[in-house]
């Protein structure tokens, strides 16, 4: 499939429709996604329909948005007026949209056209996708194993080509961790960059909206439409968003690429060997590769953990029958109403609700949820400080390629402490993406992650864009 | 120890989660791993960290008024039982 840039540029020119572009993408899902699972729903009829509209406008001389034609899919947490958002939760099994997103506003003003919503882990807690109502996405590479989490349908969706571009959440690298898995483009913002008004919340602190596309460039576009500023969202950033798609510099002379100090102690030697050659690779590109010392991120992981949990309890606590949600028709009385409302929550998030309402219990709130919110302070101090040395951090997107379906069932740590590199980004509010950077023996890829500091994305870019045409 | 008083069945009920016998089994072993793990920040000397700068996850403008589109129909017609332009609700006390 063309890239978004392709695309976008095909259909303002006329040299392609926006419905052959729509088209196309919807034979590629019929063709895969029963073997995939990355779409839960699509909209071919409207989808073409819109293109059709796009065409139409086109011919009469008009210009068309920077998103012209583009088939985009969205993470099923996202709300586009009218139209089913579960968030892959039995919970939400009917709910309707009611109004859109700002960042379904924003594509459909850039002319790009919705063609359907993507699989997740319920209420994108999980990183395996194995947690949905409508069973687990597939990887495109492997339909043996996981495509990542919780974005795990977009970053499928996108691997397999059935759209150029689909849209994640990112809580603690939902983004990047599936881009690793299949072999994408996966960017998340600095927080505050682009709104979440009209997607569903997780953890407020630390959820963002990151985009999936199969190249850099097309990633930069995709960021400039979404980011900016909002009233709808209080944590919205004024700043002025720059056109990224243009600050690609002509190389990477010079640039600090900063390696923090015992990051490959952990790692597989595959993934090492990996990661070791990509920074050769930069070197080779003319970058300068520093150490830095950022020595509280290896407690990223368990203070994710404590704050996004303390936080999912307090936002899905929306899902009373009431609100939001099943309502239970059989209650004896109040106590039995709230416990049979939420019994359609799956095991994985009512284990994060339980664990999230224990930490901040008033005995617990101090040594568990005080204590990780201020070690939290230390990690973003560790980042600005590394950051006054380098303009990027690299690490590795995850410690491992992709696993086997069903694989750590059992050991739900495993999982967690794989999230360790991404989640320093949400826990420090960076700006991260992950791109490609090789397969491992079995032919899985493998993930490189940038960070760079808060409203300097176009640093990461730049770096992340050098290495892609390198390689 | 954040778990040592508590167990799996006693969080879940504070949490309004009903849990069933095989998910209390489980929930028990996997929630002291966890809590066992975040253990290790309390070895973290954060005395130079306001309590105060720690609270705060993130830049937030000042309050703004904002209109939105009215939906109130629109919300209440997702729900089966409904009574003048409300969410009829089961009784409970």
């Amino acid at each position: 499939m063309k890239t978004v840039f392709e695309i976008a540029s095909a259909v303002q020119n006329g040299t392609l429709t926006a419905r052959e572009a729509v088209l196309e993408s919807l034979c590629k899902i019929k063709e895969l996604n029963p073997q995939i699972n990355a779409f839960v729903e699509v909209w071919p009829e409207e989808a073409l329909k819109r293109a059709e509209e796009i065409d139409a406008r086109r011919e009469k001389g008009e210009k068309l948005g920077p998103l012209a034609g583009v088939p985009v899919g969205i993470k099923d947490n996202i709300l586009y007026k009218g139209h089913k958002a579960t968030c892959c939760s039995k919970m939400l099994e009917n709910y309707v949209a009611p109004y859109n997103a700002t960042v379904v506003e924003k594509l459909l003003s850039a002319d790009a056209v919705i063609v359907g919503r993507t699989n997740m882990d319920e209420f994108a807690m999980g990183s395996s996708n194995q947690t949905s109502v409508y069973g687990p996405a597939h990887n495109p590479v492997d339909f043996d194993r996981v495509p990542g989490g919780s974005s795990g349908g977009s970053a499928a969706a996108v691997a397999a080509g059935m759209v150029p571009a689909a849209l994640g959440t990112d809580t603690g690298g939902s983004v990047r961790q599936p881009a690793s898995f299949c072999g994408v483009v996966g960017v998340k913002p600095g927080y505050g960059r682009i709104s979440r008004y009209g997607v569903v919340a997780f953890s407020s602190g630390a959820d963002q909206i990151g985009v999936l596309t199969g190249d850099v460039k097309s990633a930069a576009l995709m960021l400039e439409v979404l980011c900016g500023r909002d009233t709808n969202d209080s944590t919205s950033l004024e700043d002025e968003v720059p056109a990224f798609s243009q600050h690609f510099t002509a190389d990477i002379k010079g640039l600090k690429v900063g390696m923090p100090k015992g990051f490959l102690d952990n790692l597989g030697e595959e993934v090492k060997e990996k990661i070791l050659a990509a920074a050769d690779k930069l070197k080779s590109l003319g970058a300068q590769l520093i150490e830095v010392e950022v020595p509280h991120a290896k407690y990223s992981a368990p203070c994710y953990y404590i704050i996004t949990s303390a936080e999912a309890s307090s936002n899905l606590a929306r899902f009373d029958g009431i609100r939001y949600g099943y309502s239970a028709p059989n209650a004896k009385d109040l106590n039995d109403q709230y416990e049979l409302n939420r019994a359609p929550f799956g095991i994985e998030v009512k284990k994060r609700l339980i664990i999230g309402s224990t930490a901040l219990r008033a005995e617990n709130y101090k040594a568990c949820y005080l204590q990780a919110v201020k070690v939290r302070e230390l990690i973003k101090q560790d980042f600005a400080k590394a950051f006054e040395k380098v303009d990027v951090i690299l690490t590795p997107t995850s410690p491992t390629a992709a696993f086997t379906l069903g694989a750590h069932k059992d050991n739900p740590m495993a999982v967690y402490l794989a999230d360790l590199y991404t989640c320093q980004g949400n826990i420090g509010g960076l700006a991260g993406i992950s791109v490609p950077c090789g397969n491992d023996k079995q032919g899985l890829p493998v993930g490189l992650q940038f960070y760079g500091p808060i409203l300097q994305e176009e640093k990461i870019l730049n770096a992340a864009y050098h290495f892609e045409k390198a390689s | 120890m954040i778990l040592e008083k508590d167990n799996a069945a006693r969080c879940a009920r504070m949490a309004k989660v009903r849990l069933s016998a095989e998910e209390e089994a489980l929930y028990e072993e996997q929630m002291k791993e966890l809590f066992a793990w975040v253990e290790q920040l309390s070895a973290v000397d954060t005395s130079t960290v306001e309590e105060t700068t720690a609270a705060r996850a993130a830049y937030l403008r000042p309050d703004e008024p904002v209109t939105n589109e009215p939906l109130a129909q629109t919300l209440v017609s997702q729900f089966n039982a409904q009574q003048d332009h409300c969410v009829k609700v089961k009784k409970v006390l």
